[in-house]
């Protein structure tokens, strides 16, 4: 959490990804860090003791949330919508 | 009553107590027991003690953007119940843990939970009266169980490391209370720690490090140093201590503070403190079939044979060991550690500083 406060302070985009058992932590850095709002992503704990594949699972069902934090999706909607 | 005895205190002074430690609680500023009001001038009295200036910084969590000063360590300092002249052994211990485990970042608020252990040496252990014998590890001497308590309180309150927020320990340890020992010098056969680390004997010195847990360790029925040490350093390579969650083996360490008894009977068979360390360190781990059972297996030991025996530790500088405890019985104690020996850090030991240096 403090990594991706620390890189949005310095203009790089970042979106970070915690698991559900650490918001209390997360909202804490945050809001220790002025981004008392800073949307993250969220996956189910836990998360150390999965296998490849289901790491990869967590993935594919997180990034569509990534994509959001980052501004990716809004910007891939507007482009195709344009098209359209 | 003879001079010098304290009166017992009025009524109406107590109900003032009272309402001063309830105050402290509503505040957040204890550890779940009572807290000594921090009066500023009890405060002074600690300040009084040291010839640092009390804005200094003592240490700093960057990431959190919090600091200690020499003020806010008098501040907890008096809140832990310790006395003034207790002063110099916490600046001592802080400036041991900024340079040496307070260094791995995030350490404090890992899932892992663990403790600050402290441990005096020198002749300040007699001055102030820190306990080295029987029940090290026990609540009863208010230096051991103030000392210890005024680091936590620090990191608490100054640091702003609190449970249920930056705390993030899963379960923790009963050892954050408090874990302040004095090293049983007298009782031990070999150099004490400072002495180790370069030290003259008769300068105080305290060491802090972080471990995990205290576990209780005996052996009364031998003779034979070979049984007493592989009981040791069996207890120290238990499963559960070792983490497992990389692809690289991750180094631990072991603080072992080993009863008299035990030194004894091992110093005797003309063992020196090295030839221990060596020993344990040799010990200290499991075979790589073990650690497949448990799970615990890095992938960079895929190439070992089954019966290697995997090291836990990097060197025999991965065990501190410290002689302490009363010379009663066959009792040891080892407490897991993440920092002990770990390279890039100092190795946590601080001269204690008098005003009169």
């Amino acid at each position: 959490m403090a990594d991706g406060t620390v890189f949005e302070k310095r203009g790089i985009p970042a979106a970070a990804i915690i698991t559900h058992t650490f918001t209390a932590s997360a909202n804490a850095m945050a809001q220790r860090n002025g981004f008392p709002d800073y949307r993250y992503a969220m996956i189910p704990h836990p998360l150390s003791s999965l296998n490849p594949e289901q790491v990869k699972q967590r993935a594919h069902e997180v990034l569509p949330e990534i994509l959001a934090i980052l501004g990716i999706e809004e910007k891939a909607r507007t482009v195709s919508a344009a098209a359209s | 009553m003879a001079s010098g005895e304290r009166r017992a205190p009025t009524d109406e002074a107590l109900r003032s107590a009272r309402a001063a430690i309830e105050y402290c609680y509503e505040q957040g500023w204890t550890d779940g027991l009572p807290v000594v009001p921090p009066l500023n001038e009890l405060v002074d009295e600690f300040l009084g003690q040291t010839a640092r200036d009390p804005g200094e910084v003592l240490m700093t969590v960057r990431h959190l953007e919090r600091s200690c000063t020499v003020r806010q360590a008098a501040i907890n300092s008096v809140m832990a119940g310790c006395k003034p002249d207790y002063f110099p052994v916490i600046l001592a211990a802080i400036d041991a843990f900024a340079s040496g485990a307070g260094m791995v970042t995030g350490l404090l608020q890992s899932t892992t939970g663990q403790a600050e252990i402290v441990v005096v040496n020198g002749p300040i252990r007699q001055r102030l009266n820190f306990n080295c014998q029987d029940n090290i590890f026990s609540p009863g001497d208010r230096p051991n169980a103030t000392v210890g308590r005024a680091l936590r309180l620090i990191i608490m309150n100054a640091l702003g490391i609190r449970p249920h927020v930056f705390d993030q320990s899963t379960q923790g340890t009963s050892a954050k209370y408090s874990c302040c020992i004095a090293e049983n010098e007298e009782d031990s056969p070999w150099e004490p720690l400072h002495v180790e680390r370069g030290f003259a004997r008769d300068t105080s010195a305290v060491t802090v490090q972080m471990v995990r847990s205290d576990l209780y360790v005996e052996h009364r029925g031998t003779q034979v140093p070979e049984e007493i040490l592989l009981t040791i350093a069996d207890s120290m390579s238990y499963a559960g201590m070792i983490t497992q969650i990389t692809e690289e083996r991750i180094l631990h360490g072991s603080v072992v503070v080993m009863g008299p008894e035990h030194a004894q009977i091992i110093a005797k068979q003309g063992w020196s403190k090295h030839d221990v360390k060596r020993f344990l360190w040799e010990n200290f781990g499991k075979t790589k079939g073990e650690l497949r059972g448990f799970g615990k297996v890095a992938r960079d030991l895929e190439d070992k044979a089954n019966d290697a025996f995997i090291h836990t530790g990097g060197s025999p500088e991965s065990i501190l060991l410290v002689v302490a405890g009363a010379n009663n019985a066959g009792v040891s104690t080892v407490c897991p550690s993440f920092t002990v020996g770990r390279a890039g850090i100092g190795n946590g030991t601080s001269r204690i500083v008098l005003k009169r240096d």
